[in-house]
């Protein structure tokens, strides 16, 4: 490994001037004492893993659904791509469709690597360089992501800060690629997704170890805190400071003031979106109030004194909306100031005096140590006076305004869900808010109706009113995030998942823009759960799932244990740490099969591919940051399962199960080429209902090495979800059957007649793989 | 209501090329004599909307009936149809029929295409709208016909935000149609 240099200057006058806060770092962590020998592929550069992309890629050829059929990226256009057209630059339909899934997947990463850059240099600068990095008790093999890409063990602050500037260089040429003139194939621009999936990953990994190391949160932890959710459990008797975003640093000043001030009887701190699990994992005190598309129901009833946000998914019309209400809103992120004037500077009582005048609507503070200060003061200011008003409008109100509806649809024309926003409000007119209260339910709160609606009604908060018992009711206890999964909870459980008798790994992941209401990610979760499939969770999907009570009052976190295991919900936490659902798939490689991680991605990629039976859903998949965290399981041959929007990301991974060359391996043992069932048969896909996201996930922890026994369990698992969902017995089942030990043996008859019916005949199974360099002898 | 050929979501505006308004049953009669290989599509949203006395599944089978036409059920649709014993109808993915409908060569799930019509109605409309602007682009070997109420794009034929009554007269003016006008 390369010597590393590295000085860091608060001033320095050099031939090339005089520069302040030099910062000097050439190379890589110099690691003289592990002595697992690096792999092929240490920081691996775009084309570096081009053949295991194209392998996966061949395997799974991209669909392409155009969403725009004209590009407008330079001045050579609008160019018209459809068909067989090609624009002025040369490049065509596919081109285009997969250079917009790489603008996605950029787009996505950037804003996961950017959060991680700022919580690395500002952990730095607090604790400085050398502070260790800490994953938790039973995490021998910390930083998993982080070994398998770079060939490096980050141990320390500064080790993480390495490690993203190869994340920030690898961005740097995926982004480029993108540039009109660059890269024209769409393999290449494919293969760059993966790329930049992967690299998302592990910019991921290294900010949920930063903050996990450094600021109290729950380290590997299966009885990580259980903490208060919902609407309902706000205390309006109290003043309520709403934090929304991702980074927790200005959310973590907030809980740190209130508890330095003891002032946790006066103010209440409730998150959205990932900074929720983010709070609440550094201070239980703190509660998870929602998904992301919750932001406008919180807000409208008037709930928050302050709002606080940092960066990614906040409404970008959030001081608008504030405004109506009278919240003031504290910005604190570079990357969404959000137009407010920079108070950064400022005595803390002028700020304060300031935002409870209602001179200013807010402000932006970029310093992240007088944010909590601010923000309490200012609630707590805020409250007596802001508990007497009334944002919503009464029921006789909305009543009266009904009457002037145009009948003109537009709203429904409007609604991403298509939720039939008229018909509700014409009942309303008439004294029945029931259809409203309805149309709540499905509703990913965007309000797009009301911008639409001729009449201005603010229709989302007559919602918001038709739904204030639901609201209310909205009491739940979640688990916050845990982190790591550890190494020992790996050694339990490793073989029986590579055999297949723990059916699969389920990961639970992502936005809110579900296709009808947040209840379908627990409905999911616990169909799986009960059948013992691992339940992992993060960020919204993990709010959502525990946002379902059961009769005797529970959320899915308080009846199922948070211990890695079959029939768990394990909440690993926020977005970036989804690295540890990734982590767990890689340590299972290095624990149960002791395979080397270092540097050594493809290997440990088709390990996965061919042995872990791990399925991502994101239900509510919306952002570009959703993209490129699929894409890093794409990478890893994972399959990624989307809800219905997620049609919109335009492209899918389809495999074709009839195809037998697709469905070949090598046999490791052997070097033979060995045919095997079309398992996993999709890598990316969007599901039109749960009852097909049901089934798709049942049948996709299918894997060539599952054992007989493994099998025989999924494929039971398999045919009693499409009997429920379907109706029917599936007629696939014998493509999947390779001996008669893989017959679930209750079925056996049925399953026996398919097989005749089909002309089945015995297969081998292969110790499989895509890499001939895994034969054993080399595939010579 | 609208009645144009615009599309129904206001924001899914999408290209150059644009289906054209189905305002009668009559303007399908050409591409009906050309297109013998039909496949009727239902997602599922026909589960839960009406026809006459029955559904849209009903209408399905009738349509399957009349046209001899296979039927393939996206998002657990197939559930009805097995419910109401018609056998002519197989399961596939909206996601995977958009790709095999990309390929001149597929024979589909009854092994009797390719098919040269489809016929599409029940998908969420934006996922419809992905799946036709994968055919209109890719699969131009087929002509297809959109037979939900709003207007989809990226069809040969569709109609323009029909009226609900007059939706429901138009698919069986279809219906008969496509039954050789019986
Ligand atoms: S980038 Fe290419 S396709 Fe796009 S507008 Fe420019 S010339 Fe046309
Ligand atoms: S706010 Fe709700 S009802 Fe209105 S358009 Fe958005 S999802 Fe539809
Ligand atoms: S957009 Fe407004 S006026 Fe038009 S139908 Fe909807 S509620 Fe009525």
């Amino acid at each position: 490994m390369k010597k590393k240099a590295y000085f860091k200057a608060d001033e320095a006058v050099t031939g090339l001037g005089r520069f302040k806060g030099l910062e000097v770092r050439i190379g890589t962590i110099v690691d003289d004492e592990w002595d697992e020998p690096m792999g092929p592929t240490p920081l691996p550069s775009p084309t570096d893993l081009r053949s295991w992309d194209h392998k996966l890629l061949t395997k799974y050829q991209p669909s392409y659904m155009p969403y725009c059929q004209v590009c407008c990226l330079c001045t050579m256009g609008k160019c018209d791509l459809t068909g067989t057209k090609r624009g002025a630059c040369g490049l065509d339909m596919k081109g285009q469709q997969a250079r917009i899934v790489l603008a996605a997947a950029n787009i996505g990463c950037a804003a996961h690597l950017a959060h991680s850059r700022h919580l690395v240099d500002h952990l730095i600068e607090k604790y400085g360089p050398r502070t260790p990095l800490i994953q938790g008790p039973g995490t021998e093999i910390h930083a998993p992501v982080s070994r398998l890409v770079t060939g490096m063990r980050p141990r320390t602050l500064e080790d993480a800060s390495i490690i993203i500037d190869y994340c920030e260089t690898q961005l740097n040429h995926t982004l480029s690629a993108v540039a009109t003139g660059q890269e024209g194939s769409w393999l290449d621009f494919e293969s760059k997704v993966f790329h930049v999936g992967m690299v998302d990953q592990l910019g991921m990994e290294i900010a949920d170890l930063a903050q996990v190391s450094t600021l109290g949160m729950p380290q590997a932890d299966p009885d990580a805190p259980l903490v208060e959710s919902g609407i309902g459990m706000m205390d309006k008797e109290k003043a309520i400071i709403l934090t929304i975003g991702h980074n927790i640093v200005p959310a973590a000043s907030i809980t740190d003031y209130i508890t330095e001030k003891r002032l946790w009887d006066q103010a209440e701190v409730g998150g959205m979106c990932c900074t929720a699990w983010d709070i609440t994992r550094r201070d239980p005190k703190a509660k998870v109030i929602g998904p992301i598309s919750w932001q406008l129901r919180f807000i409208r009833r008037g709930l928050a004194d302050v709002v606080v946000v940092d960066e990614q998914c906040v409404r970008t019309d959030i001081v608008t909306e504030a405004r109506k209400v009278k919240s003031p809103v504290i910005s604190t992120s570079d990357k969404a100031v959000m137009g407010l004037p920079d108070r950064t500077d400022d005595p803390i009582d002028s700020i304060v005096k300031e935002l409870v005048s209602g001179k200013i609507d807010g402000c932006y503070i970029s310093d992240h140590s007088i944010v909590g200060e601010v923000a309490t003061k200012v609630a707590i200011a805020l409250k007596p006076s802001r508990r007497k008003m009334k944002f919503l409008p009464t029921k006789k109100q909305i009543q009266k305004m009904a009457a002037d509806c145009k009948k003109c649809s537009e709203c429904i024309r409007a609604c991403p869900n298509n939720q039939n926003v008229m018909e509700a409000v014409l009942a309303a007119e008439t004294g029945n808010l029931e259809p409203l209260r309805e149309v709540y339910k499905n509703c990913i709160g965007c309000a797009r109706c009301e911008s639409a609606c001729p009449n201005d009604y603010d229709l989302h908060s007559w919602m918001v009113v038709a739904g204030e018992a639901d609201c209310k009711d909205e009491k739940y206890m979640v688990r916050t995030g845990r982190g790591a999964i550890q190494d020992t909870e790996i050694r339990h459980v490793g073989q029986p998942i590579v055999f297949g008798e723990i059916p699969g790994i389920i990961a639970h992941v992502g936005c809110a823009n579900y296709p009808g209401g947040g209840d379908d990610v627990h409905h999911m979760a616990e169909e799986f759960a009960k059948r013992r499939y691992i339940i992992v969770t993060s960020g919204c999907a993990a709010i959502s799932m525990g946002h379902v009570r059961d009769e005797n009052g529970q959320s899915i976190y308080e009846r199922r244990s948070g211990e890695f295991d079959a029939g768990c919900v394990v909440n690993v936490g926020s977005c970036v740490a989804n690295s540890h659902i990734a982590g767990a798939a890689i340590k299972i490689a290095a624990i149960f099969a002791k395979r080397n991680l270092r540097g050594n991605y493809a290997e440990i990629a088709d390990y996965i591919h061919h042995r872990v039976g791990a399925v991502g859903i994101s239900w509510g998949a919306m952002s570009q940051k959703a993209a490129s965290i699929a894409a890093g399981f794409w990478r890893l041959g994972v399959p990624v399962i989307v809800g219905p929007h997620g049609s919109k990301y335009r492209r899918m991974l389809l495999g074709k199960a009839e195809e037998e060359r697709d469905w070949t391996v090598y046999d490791a043992r052997t070097g033979d080429r060995v045919v095997t069932a079309p398992g996993p048969e999709h890598l990316f896909y969007a599901a039109e209902t749960v009852a097909e996201a049901n089934v798709l996930t049942a049948k996709l922890v299918i894997r060539p090495n599952d054992t007989g026994k493994g099998r025989s369990i999924k494929l039971s698992h398999y045919i009693d979800i499409h009997e429920t969902y379907y109706g029917f017995f599936p007629d696939d089942i014998w493509k999947y059957i390779r001996r008669e030990t893989d017959i679930p043996i209750t079925l056996k008859n049925k399953i026996l007649a398919q097989m005749k019916e089909n002309k089945w005949k015995e297969k081998k199974i292969p110790d499989p793989t895509l890499l001939k360099e895994q034969v054993i002898g080399g595939g010579t | 209501m609208v009645m144009k050929p615009v599309p129904w979501q206001t924001g899914e505006i999408c290209g150059p090329n644009a289906a054209k308004a189905m305002k009668s049953a009559d303007v399908l009669k050409r591409d009906l004599k050309n297109c013998k290989k039909r496949l009727l599509i239902v997602g599922s949203d026909a589960l839960t909307e009406k026809h006459g006395k029955g559904d849209m599944i009903d209408y399905a089978i009738a349509l399957s009936k009349a046209g001899n036409m296979d039927i393939i059920a996206t998002g657990g649709a197939i559930k009805a149809f097995v419910e109401r014993s018609y056998e002519r109808a197989k399961t596939m993915g909206a996601m995977e029929l958009a790709y095999r409908l990309q390929h001149e060569d597929w024979v589909g799930p009854f092994g009797k295409g390719p098919y040269d019509m489809i016929m599409i109605y029940g998908i969420p409309y934006y996922m419809q709208w992905t799946l036709l602007s994968a055919v209109m682009n890719f699969g131009t070997h087929i002509t297809a016909i959109a037979i939900g109420r709003y207007f989809q794009p990226h069809a040969k034929w569709s109609f323009p935000n029909m009226k609900e009554k007059q939706y429901h007269t138009i698919l069986d003016e279809i219906l008969e149609l496509v039954g050789g006008g019986k």
